[in-house]
């Protein structure tokens, strides 16, 4: 990188069993600037490193939600606070020792290391160190001095919030109606922090800014956006749709002039709706893998969706009026799918049941595909709706075994007053 | 792993001890059997840890997770291969060793350590009364010879390392019975001696030769040794006692520690009626709050003692783990050994002063003085003086090193400025064929160490002998206790 001139305009960083300010000062002069520092503060903090953080059961209540053990904590902040300054204090008395002013005067200066007894280790036997060891004769600068330019200033979303002024100042309605190409990256996504910034958490009231869209959306469409606000996409997009959605809604659907069968045809690319929140995300036609990986809280329609579906979904509904992928539902723990005509062999069943639609989730469930229908026009819906009856019948449940019971306890407690959480720890208890 | 959540739902439990006034009738062992159920939940305690601190608690590197897990399972079978493949002797470690892998065991930062000595000696025994512990014999002879000096449990396990490697291997013990601290040290109430037996029957028909009631050093020199065998282990551990020369320290009735317990368990065995140094109906203070002293005191109860009193120089110790002494070291904290839940009449920050004799040169009482300690010395505080009524008084202070035996002269051995054998990293003496392994080297210890000096020394002796050697070598002569 220095070589090409390049070195100055990124910054390094360095981690791996950093424990001393040895360490710190030995990817400095490497050339990193910053330094990671994971499993040595934790153990400060009080980790033994059982390693069975994932199973919940940490016996020092550093990686656990049993309430039983994190009470065997015994950590303070101090502690870590003083480690780090014992790790300050030695790079700064090494940094002396070298003769450098600063941190910041140190790196990328390689040639103050020793390097024999690490090159001459049996370890190190058949590996040449020496690209990481050369001191390259450049007049630039070992360490970043320049920022990137993201290219905000061209964003789509400048124009979107001079739009949306009224709103942003008056929460007056905005419509807008725009061409988009997929040069224009997390649009609406800028906007979305102005409303947040104007409006808190709670963000506007529904649609109040509703955007229409005409053409081929760049990645990340509506990523992050917050309540009141609605994309409408005329067109397909790339990946991650919806990303990090918390509150607003997207919705993207074919071209009016467009001849295709919607739900045959691909309209959005992979990763949909990846750690949504809240919100909705409605898209008639197929998507990629991965559709609402992670996903907390929104709600999303598709008419079909590649592998991987709903993988590690914590709360939230996803509907597919279409066929899945492979591996779907793959160590999801919460929120519900439902799938229509579904293919029992494309389901990880590891952690999740399939289920007829009970009775009480019907309504809730028509809702969500009428609504589909009247923001999408999708004619899969339309039929559906015709017929719902029978249609119901096609639809299956996905639902986590373990979040199924949990829900039970807790209806349980509400129903005879008992405190919610003692039930619910019996119920992770006896898992 | 075991159980998961074991440590979570399940309590630390201990087999019960037989009650106090049923079991000082008799030198049986005092505990009390436990269900296989219990000691599987026990074992399901374990939290098979990331970093299993039980590992460096124990310097025989008992693979103490895993064994856990396959009790918990119920497979005793691989459960006591994988014990004997770190420890040669899990029946004496089960019932003496103090287990300073439990002290280690992690879930000791916060709550009860997982009974691991209770795991392991419940191992063990199902394996001898399934009849799975079966005399491994080499397959092959080296036609190399040695000879072990000393029959402890150091001694002990090198013997059967390198018996089992194809050496030949001959003991040499001057007692009369081969077993040294084990047969007569340690008292019949905390390990029966057949329970020795047992394992010295395995290890004859393993082709170990034992001699015992040979005086090597008087009989059998040095130099006879040095032209007979190939190489030699000196495991003759550490016996010089610590005296206390006190005024009246030659009054009838003041004795060591190991003068008196090696009759004990002659009487336990009932092979003697009456040993020569009997305390009942006698008054007995005990000087020493170690080990050592709890043996004197169960034997003294045991013997039918009117009074027993032991005294102890230090401070009565915390009954919590003092934070001077963290997880995971070996804490010095208050223990109620078994003979202490029989009769319990510890005196602590006490000091001898003399003993005091009637006419007849018989002792009559000590006179002890209370110490405080000021500026790192124990001092005497004036006016604390006072007696208390003795017809025995037995020293348990500890032990400073092997015995000056002829032997070691013949062998010309050098020994280092505490009076341990001195040996290099390879167990070897400064004489070419010569080991020295246990207490001799290390100065006295735990048996575990003991095991894993004779584990160790084994393994150097056989690559001395060979040029190579597959026996493990599970400590330097340098590993020490962790402490801080």
């Amino acid at each position: 990188m220095l070589l090409n001139n390049l070195r100055d305009r990124i910054v390094v960083q360095a981690d791996g069993q950093l424990k001393t300010g040895r360490d710190v000062v030995i990817a400095a002069l490497l050339g990193a600037e910053e330094y990671g520092f994971a499993t040595a503060p934790l153990v400060v903090s009080g980790c033994i490193m059982m390693r069975v953080c994932h199973l919940d059961t940490c016996p020092v209540g550093v990686a656990t939600q049993n309430p039983e053990l994190r009470a065997r904590f015994t950590g303070k902040p101090e502690f870590v606070e003083t480690f780090f300054e014992y790790i300050a204090e030695e790079v700064r008395e090494i940094l002396a020792a070298l003769g450098f002013k600063s941190l910041l005067d140190a790196i990328g200066h390689v040639e103050y290391l020793e390097t024999r007894a690490a090159v001459d280790h049996w370890k190190a036997s058949g590996l040449d160190l020496s690209p990481l060891l050369l001191r390259p004769d450049v007049e630039s600068a070992l360490h970043n001095t320049s920022q990137q330019d993201h290219g905000l200033d061209a964003a789509l979303d400048n124009q979107l919030i001079a739009l949306s002024q009224p709103a942003l100042l008056n929460a007056e309605l905005v419509r807008i109606d725009l061409p988009i190409r997929n040069v224009n990256r997390t649009v609406g996504t800028m906007l979305g922090a102005e409303i947040t910034r104007a409006y808190g958490g709670q963000g506007l009231a529904d649609s109040t800014i509703d955007i229409t869209l005409r053409g081929s959306a760049g990645q990340s469409l509506g990523a992050f956006i917050p309540a009141g606000l609605t994309l409408r996409l005329f067109g397909d997009s790339n990946d991650y749709v919806g990303k990090g959605i918390s509150g607003g809604r997207v919705i993207v659907r074919p071209d009016s002039s467009s001849t295709f069968e919607s739900h045959e045809n691909v309209i959005a690319g992979n990763v949909i709706g990846y750690g949504a929140t809240s919100g909705e995300i409605m898209i008639r036609g197929i998507v990629g893998e991965r559709f609402c990986v992670r996903n907390s809280g929104a709600t999303a329609v598709a008419e079909g969706i590649g592998d991987h579906g709903c993988e590690y979904m914590t709360g939230g509904t996803v509907v597919v009026l279409g066929k899945t992928g492979r591996n779907f539902a793959a160590g999801m723990s919460g929120g519900r799918a439902f799938v229509l005509d579904i293919e029992a062999a494309n389901v990880n069943t590891d952690m999740v049941d399939i289920l007829a639609v009970p009775d009480d989730q019907r309504e809730i469930l028509k809702a969500i595909i009428t609504n589909f229908a009247r923001h999408t026009e999708s004619k899969t819906a339309q039929q559906l709706l015709l017929d719902w009856e029978t249609s119901i019948n096609r639809i299956s449940l996905i639902m986590p075994r373990d979040y199924a019971r949990v829900l039970e306890a807790m209806a349980r407690a509400t129903r005879e007053g008992l405190p919610v959480d003692a039930l619910v720890m019996e119920v992770a208890a006896n898992g | 792993m075991a159980d998961p959540k074991g440590f979570m739902t399940t309590e630390r439990l201990t087999p019960e001890r037989r009650p106090v006034d049923v079991r000082i009738q008799d030198w049986r062992e005092v505990y009390e059997p436990q269900s296989f159920e219990q000691l599987q939940r026990q074992a399901g305690r374990c939290m098979d840890c990331g970093i299993p601190f039980c590992h460096s608690g124990c310097p025989l590197g008992n693979l103490i997770p895993e064994w856990n897990d396959l009790i918990f399972r119920g497979d005793t079978h691989e459960a006591i291969n994988r014990l004997h493949a770190t420890n040669n002797f899990p029946e004496f470690t089960g019932r003496l060793c103090p287990a300073p892998c439990e002290t280690a065991c992690v879930i000791g930062i916060n709550r009860e350590a997982v009974t691991i000595k209770q795991v392991e000696l419940r191992t063990i025994e199902e394996a001898f009364a399934t009849g799975e512990v079966k005399p491994l014999a080499p397959d092959r002879i080296s036609g190399k010879t040695i000879a072990v000096i000393g029959s402890g449990p150091a001694g002990l396990a090198a013997a059967q390392q390198l018996t089992r490697a194809g050496h030949t291997v001959a003991v040499y013990e001057r007692a009369e019975k081969i077993g040294g601290l084990l047969r007569y040290g340690i008292p019949e109430f905390k390990m029966e001696k057949h329970i020795l037996d047992r394992r010295l029957d395995q290890m004859e028909k393993e082709g170990t030769r034992f001699r015992p009631g040979v005086d090597v050093g008087g009989e059998l020199t040095g130099f006879a040794l040095r032209k007979k065998y190939d190489a030699i282990v000196l495991a003759i551990g550490s016996t010089n006692w610590r005296d206390l020369a006190l005024p009246g320290r030659d009054l009838k009735g003041v004795y060591q520690a190991m003068e008196f317990l090696p009759w004990g368990n002659k009487q336990a065995l009932g092979e003697i009626e009456n040993p020569p140094i009997n305390v009942k109906d006698k008054d007995v203070v005990i000087l020493g709050g170690g080990d050592t002293g709890a043996d004197c005191l169960g034997t003294s109860i045991r013997q039918g003692a009117a009074s027993i009193t032991q005294l102890e120089i230090m401070p009565r110790p915390s009954d919590e783990r003092p934070d001077s002494q963290p997880w995971p070291t070996y804490p010095m904290i208050y223990r109620v050994s078994s003979a202490h839940e029989e009769q319990d009449n510890r005196i602590f920050s006490v000091s001898t002063e003399e003993f005091l004799g009637d006419e007849d040169g018989n002792l009559r009482a000590i006179k002890i003085v209370e110490t405080e300690f000021i500026e790192g010395k124990f001092q005497s505080i004036p006016g604390t003086e006072r007696e208390i009524k003795a017809d025995f008084v037995f020293l348990a202070l500890g032990f400073t090193g092997p015995e000056r035996s002829p032997l070691l002269d013949q062998l010309e051995v050098q020994v280092d400025e505490r009076g341990n054998i001195k040996r290099d990293a390879n167990f070897a003496a400064n004489e070419d064929g010569v080991f020295v392994a246990g207490d001799a080297g290390r100065g006295q210890s735990l048996i575990v160490w003991a095991i894993a000096e004779g584990r160790s020394a084994a393994s150097a002796v056989d690559r001395y002998l060979t040029g190579d050697t597959q026996l493990p070598s599970p400590i330097e002569t340098t590993t020490r206790q962790l402490m801080v």
